[in-house]
């Protein structure tokens, strides 16, 4: 019975899925799904990538990243200045309103701002607003931030992480009625949440006029939840849906040579990693001895994984953090695949037959076990333990992995300090602790003077490499799939920005 | 298999205590054995894959961890693929066939390992609960009904993700799952048995309590044992399949069935023999052991056939 | 029967308990919740904050017993995820499980005992060799893969069910239907087997020689007795599907209790899966006791021993 079936399916999915998919079009809605249930709409409660796009669509920002150039350009700022070291200067635009008609003026501004940067409200990620010490009114649309102390990246997160919200309204309704009845100023309108199950958004008529954002094109777009992908793929078929993403490569394949539906590949902000106890924290084990780390380094086929499973625009990577961020360098040590170096190394170490140890992964099965294969190749036998996130945050804090296959996206934010500061300063994910790292990346991250991060950075991410705290392993990618009849621009910094989304 | 996993009945068929009866001459039991084709069937399949497990290492064309990202996903011989993997390739080029070979002995073992666990905790709990009555009985009695009325489903699930999956944490939680049937049937049985002449004589002669056990309750109760022992046997290994599934189940590279199909989930529209393959050999599996459950049942206790 | 019933309410009562100690060990086993709530990029001290802001430095059994007793009133605390009340998320979600654990084990009933009775009253029949299939066949295929095959039939194929959802009743057949069958087995074979036992008894063999008509003999006298162990079975099957849904319920974005306690184990969201395995067994126990109640009234035997 399965193998008829199997043909059946087969032939359902080519018959099925023929020209259903206007439904969207035809009712100007476009039916977005994703995987993942949003915690909370209210982008300083959420830390879900899907947060960041419901925060585009909605909100504004006083500046705007342009995807393409990574320029900060004016949004709800006219202009902006660097006064000295800690002091940033914004002009705001006149005659802007929220959703609810509301003005959006300096004391707007002024309310965000001070509101995020007070812990006791309890903005979700501190370290967006930890950097903020004050706002203060300059005149009705002239406003003055004030930073704790110089922080080169703070127009990441001006542009990024800081939405401006409407005072009143939110001093009325608090986070929890923001996270139900949303208002900002952005492109698209909330009109319903359902919490975790589906978002609908309406097009803001009075969307600021000359916005770097563009204008909203399509009518509602509807944001349903459906957790299972093969479902997700089935609705996109039948036409139900318009648009998914994380389309895994040989699905992308396959959906595209159908040409039922428009399959686009862009990089994005993540990469892998394998981190690698060197400090001992975890116990004694053999990775303490530098020429382990870099036997395991040379025995991985980093490229060959990302052409056979990892594929499209994703490139393996050498140094601890996204090439494109400011302050990463590829410039650093490399290990090409080397089998025999590996085990010479090895027996050099003092484990000419290997050794077994525990290895640890949280995404991307595949991936992990196409690496133990090389690693057992070497005579390394890695033992997977495999978790799902938020168990394995928490294994890692708790000092329990000697080594695990992990990711990081960096928010997208554009900078060195977003990852490799994140890891290298002794923080709770660090398993390095080497001090002289420590002290490089602080100068980088406390100076605005380009040349002098570079240099920092640049120092200690070959540091990172000579010693081989990880094992920098490939950027990843995003397969979007979406109806024939849409078109949709992604951008390397994964937010999938409806509002510049059009029906062809 | 099935994800919606069960823990609370779905075990149909199973005998009650009253079915059984007496001793049967041999002959006529061979002679039921032999004419009963479900028994025969799933004794037949049963023992294709115990071969296929025993023989995997000497039989099994690859290595089945060896992995080729050049040659992934290769389709079966009669897909259009080629004789060199007959089954073809999985999504890291691992020899299919190789590994449906040795998947078969982690299944059985997750199977055997689980059952047998779980039966002597059920066992122990049901024959004392049976044997003793009074307090016993009611110790054992609610921790029966405890033990029913939790999802214990989302327990283990919970507990797995927080320790982590692996081959023995598998087998442990699901022993220590399961033992409940055992519990509930044989108590009863004992129960039952207790009452026979033949004990009350053996403890007039002043037999001891564990020599009455052992040499009087358990042979007659062994019948019942064996048949549930069978139906939770696969019950286990069709939980594991449910379990990794999830995610939650034996750790990769090992090649349990339920691991394999798992892996081929995100295949099932496209490369759906990737789940067809190791899915059938699960269905075999399970359907064999419960054939022979059923069989067993029928052949020791006959007048309940019909 | 009064007696009977006081009995297994104070045993009811008693598993309750046990049941609720349990449950709150979960919050043991798990490591650091404050971690969790935390967030990927939180310092030590938001950690601390969170740690004390929740009372997870307070000794256990302070923690259990202001667990217990707000649960007593009906607060289950704030889901750490979604941070809004447990019982808010539960109210939007258990409906969902519900519905589809009530239309699954309908269906089940309606398919399998019918087809359980004929099977017994004809058995080796190529009729009750069916049903055999039928069962074998629902309990060894799994459901994911039947619910799959099912979205692209009735979804994409034929496009005459939605697909996913829960707004009307159209988005509960198919879920209903891969539920539904994997319970089909258990309840068609103990129908059969009771009803084969009860043929063979002796009150019915008396019936048939006092020449009662055969419907009457069916219905009035063996179903009856037939369908006891059918009820407490069902009760069992139902307290199941409301927590065992977890694939099904992910498949067809149901949004439903089941999915969500898998997803809120994966978040470490405590609170949410204490309450769910908590109502779950509350709502077993209530189950069982009210089976066991009819199963009193069915059969008076039952009250006595």
């Amino acid at each position: 019975m399965k193998r008829i079936l199997t043909a059946v399916t087969a032939a359902a999915l080519t018959i099925g899925a023929s020209g259903t998919a206007i439904a969207g079009k035809a009712e100007d809605t476009l039916n977005i799904v994703w995987e993942r249930e949003l915690e909370n709409v209210d982008s300083y409660f959420n830390t879900a990538r899907e947060g960041i796009i419901v925060n585009r669509m909605t909100w504004d920002n006083l500046l705007y990243r342009d995807p393409q150039t990574m320029d900060y350009v004016p949004l709800i700022a006219k202009s902006y200045e660097w006064v000295d070291d800690t002091t940033l200067k914004f002009e705001l635009k006149e005659g802007l309103t929220f959703h609810n008609g509301e003005k959006l003026d300096a004391d707007d501004v002024v309310f965000t701002y001070n509101w995020v940067a007070d812990p006791a409200n309890g903005v979700k990620t501190q370290q967006n607003v930890s950097w903020i010490d004050s706002a203060e009114k300059l005149g009705p649309y002239s406003v003055q931030i004030n930073l704790k102390e110089p922080f080169p990246a703070a127009l990441e997160f001006v542009s990024g992480a800081i939405p401006i919200y409407p005072e009143e309204y939110y001093t009325e309704v608090g986070p929890d009625g923001m996270g139900l009845k949303p208002v900002g100023s952005g492109p698209y309108m909330i009109s319903n949440v359902e919490p975790g199950r589906e978002i609908v958004w309406k097009k803001f008529d009075d969307y600021m006029k000359d916005s770097p954002k563009g204008q909203p094109q399509i009518g509602t777009i509807i944001q349903r939840t459906i957790p299972e992908r093969n479902t997700q793929i089935a609705e996109l078929l039948a036409g139900k849906a318009d648009w998914m993403w994380r389309v895994p490569a040989d699905q992308a394949d396959r959906l595209s040579s159908s040409g039922k539906v428009t399959i686009v590949n862009e990089q994005t902000f993540r990469i892998g990693y394998i981190t690698l106890d060197s400090s001992g924290v975890t116990g004694d084990t053999p990775l303490k001895d530098v020429r382990v780390r870099q036997a395991i380094n040379y025995a991985i086929d980093r490229e060959a994984i990302v052409e056979a499973l990892v594929r499209g625009k994703s490139e393996v990577v050498n140094a601890a953090c996204f090439p494109s961020q400011f302050g990463c360098t590829d410039d650093v040590t490399t290990y090409e695949y080397d089998p025999e170096k590996a085990k010479a190394l090895l027996a050099e170490a003092g484990y000419p037959d290997g050794f077994s140890i525990d290895f640890y992964a949280y995404r991307n099965r595949d991936y992990a076990e196409a690496m133990m294969g090389f690693l057992g190749e070497a005579g390394i036998k890695a033992n997977l333990n495999y978790l799902k996130y938020a168990t394995l945050r928490d294994k890692i804090r708790a000092k329990e992995v000697p080594m695990g296959f992990m990711t990081w996206g960096s928010y997208s934010i554009n900078d060195v300090s977003a990852i490799t500061s994140h890891f290298f300063k002794h923080g709770s994910d660090d398993l390095a602790l080497d001090d002289k790292v420590k002290a490089l990346l602080d100068r980088g991250d406390t100076t605005v003077d380009s040349a002098v991060r570079e240099a920092a950075y640049k120092e200690a991410l070959q540091i990172i490499a000579d010693q081989a705290y990880w094992v920098p392993l490939w950027s990843y990618n995003t397969n979007y799939a979406f109806s024939n009849d849409l078109n949709f621009t992604p951008s390397a910094d994964e937010i999938p920005r409806f509002f510049t989304a059009s029906w062809k | 298999m099935t994800i919606a996993i069960d823990d609370k009945g779905a075990r149909p068929g199973l005998p009650s205590a009253n079915q059984i009866t007496g001793p049967t001459p041999g002959q006529q039991l061979r002679k039921r054995i032999f004419g009963h084709y479900g028994l025969l069937i799933g004794a037949g399949i049963l023992g294709l894959i115990f071969l296929m497990a025993l023989s995997a290492p000497f039989l099994a064309p690859h290595d089945p961890y060896a992995q080729s990202l050049l040659a992934r996903v290769k389709p079966p011989v009669w897909l259009g693929g080629s004789w060199e993997n007959m089954l073809g390739t999985d999504v890291l080029g691992r020899d299919y066939l190789s590994r449906l070979m040795y998947g078969a002995q982690i299944s059985l073992l997750i199977g055997f390992a689980a059952a047998f666990i779980s039966g002597v905790i059920g066992t122990a709990m049901g024959v004392a609960a049976g044997y003793f009555g009074g307090k016993v009985d009611l110790v054992v009695t609610f921790l029966i009904t405890v033990r029913l009325s939790m999802p214990v489903v989302l327990v283990a699930l919970a507990v797995v993700a927080l320790v982590g999956g692996s081959l023995e944490v598998v087998i442990a939680v699901l022993g220590l799952l399961l033992w409940d049937r055992y519990a509930v049937v044989m108590r009863s049985a004992t129960m039952q048995i207790r009452q026979m002449d033949y004990v009350a004589s053996a403890r007039a002669v002043g037999c001891s309590t564990s020599r009455i056990l052992l040499t009087e309750i358990m042979p007659n109760i062994v019948n019942n044992l064996i048949v549930v022992a069978t139906l939770e046997m696969a019950h286990a290994i069709l939980l594991e399949a449910a379990l990794s599934f999830l995610g939650m189940g034996v750790q990769p590279p090992l090649p349990s069935w339920g691991l394999m199909v798992a892996e081929g989930k995100d295949y099932i529209l496209f490369e759906p023999w990737l789940i067809t393959i190791p899915g059938v050999a699960l269905f075999m599996m399970v359907l064999a052991i419960n054939l022979m459950g059923d069989g067993i049942r029928d052949v020791t206790a006959p007048e309940n056939r019909n | 029967m009064l007696i009977y019933t006081i009995k297994r309410f104070f045993l009811a009562i008693l598993v309750a308990l046990t049941v609720s100690v349990i449950t709150f060990s979960l919050n043991q086993l798990s490591g650091d919740p404050a971690i969790a709530m935390a967030g990927e990029t939180a310092s030590d001290s938001d950690i601390e904050y969170i740690r004390k802001l929740y009372g997870f430095d307070r000794p256990v059994h302070e923690q259990y017993l202001s667990w217990v007793a707000r649960a007593a009133q009906g607060d289950l605390g704030q889901s750490f995820y979604f941070r809004i009340p447990v019982t808010d998320l539960l109210a939007e979600r258990l409906p969902v499980s519900m519905i589809l654990g009530v239309s699954a084990i309908t269906f089940a009933i309606v398919l399998s005992v019918p087809l359980g009775v004929l099977a017994a009253m004809r058995p080796n029949s190529w009729l009750d060799r069916f049903a055999l299939g039928l069962s074998v066949v629902g309990q060894a295929m799994p459901s994911f893969w039947l619910a799959l095959m099912l979205i692209v039939l009735l979804g994409v194929m034929f496009p005459i069910l939605p697909m996913t959802g829960s707004d009307s009743w159209q988005n509960f057949v198919m879920p209903t239907i891969v539920l539904g069958y994997y319970a089909t087995p258990a309840i068609m074979r103990l129908t059969r087997a009771g009803m084969l036992e009860v043929l063979g008894s002796d009150y019915i063999r008396t019936a048939r020689a006092k020449g009662l008509k055969r419907h009457t003999i069916l219905f009035k006298h063996a179903l009856r007795n037939a369908v006891i162990p059918v009820v407490s079975l069902a009760a069992v099957q139902f307290g199941f599907m409301l927590g065992g849904s977890i694939v099904i319920e992910s498949i067809f974005a149901l949004h439903g209790a089941g999915y969500l306690a898998w997803e809120s184990i994966g978040r470490l969201d405590l609170p949410v899966v204490q309450a769910i395995v908590l109502v779950f067994s509350l709502f077993y126990i209530v189950l069982t006791f009210l089976s066991d109640l009819l199963n009193a009234w069915l059969d008076p035997r039952i009250r006595v021993s």
